[in-house]
């Protein structure tokens, strides 16, 4: 059993639902288990050594993570608000729509 | 052996959480992956780490669901049950890797740290400066709300 392929296998998850997912809540999906898969690599080389650092700074680290699920809820919640749709595709059309518009 | 088990229902859930068509359902799934990732800290003896795993969990997954329910659009296409069960066949052979295969890195001497000793004597600046930012953050949310009721009055 090894906990670094079971992250690095986390990570190409997140990665891969990041790069191909077109939802915003989706893209914010892939980001959490991108920053789970990278707590549960330190945790888990920190704990199997015996060490009470990895959990110290797994605290630190939630922060950061809270942090970030905060701003991109609140970039969520404004976008689909003005836009009325979290589509990034569709919210790049309105917006060339939008700029070609205020060409003509 | 628990562990194995944990491991693969980490890598299905996480899986679900992607690949499923609907919001609600992925986010139930993203909370199976908190959940196993708690266990899994508790289970390896990180108990701290699996209490703090679980709660911030349980509040990123009560704010999903309130974001989930009210932003996405009801006329999404449900998961037929063949998807599901090709998503559940993905997750348990991504999962194979992690159970069978190792990597090996170079082995050091480790001095056991104790968890308070990690927190307060080597990260003890850390967390008091860490604490200072969530109080300037929270004061200036509590300042953008003042303002914003005493303009609109």
């Amino acid at each position: 059993m090894d906990f670094v392929i079971l992250s690095l296998v986390m990570l190409a998850i997140g990665i891969y639902g990041l790069l191909t997912h077109r939802q915003l809540l989706k893209v914010f999906i892939s980001i959490e288990l991108i920053a789970t898969a990278a707590t549960l690599n330190f945790v888990m080389l920190a704990s199997s050594a015996g060490q009470g650092l990895g959990q110290a700074f797994l605290i630190l680290a939630f922060s950061t993570d809270t942090a970030i699920s905060a701003l991109i809820l609140a970039l969520l919640v404004i976008v689909t608000k003005k836009y009325g749709t979290s589509n990034i595709n569709e919210i790049l059309k309105m917006q060339e729509k939008g700029e070609s518009e205020a060409e003509a | 052996m628990i562990l194995e088990i944990l491991s693969v229902g980490l890598i299905i859930s996480a899986c679900l959480a992607l690949f499923l068509d609907e919001v609600i359902h992925s986010v139930a799934a993203l909370s199976g992956t908190f959940l196993f990732t708690a266990l899994l800290y508790y289970v390896n003896g990180a108990i701290y780490a699996g209490i703090f795993q679980f709660a911030v969990g349980v509040g990123t997954l009560a704010i999903l669901f309130l974001s989930g329910e009210m932003l996405s659009s009801k006329s999404i296409k449900k998961t037929s049950p063949r998807k599901s069960l090709a998503l559940v066949g993905t997750g348990f052979v991504l999962s194979l890797p992690a159970i069978f295969l190792s990597v090996s890195g170079p082995s050091g001497t480790f001095s056991d740290v104790s968890f308070g000793d990690a927190l307060w004597n080597y990260n003890g600046l850390d967390v008091v400066l860490q604490a200072l930012v969530i109080l300037t953050v929270a004061l200036g949310i509590a300042i953008v709300l003042y303002e914003r009721r005493n303009g609109g009055k």
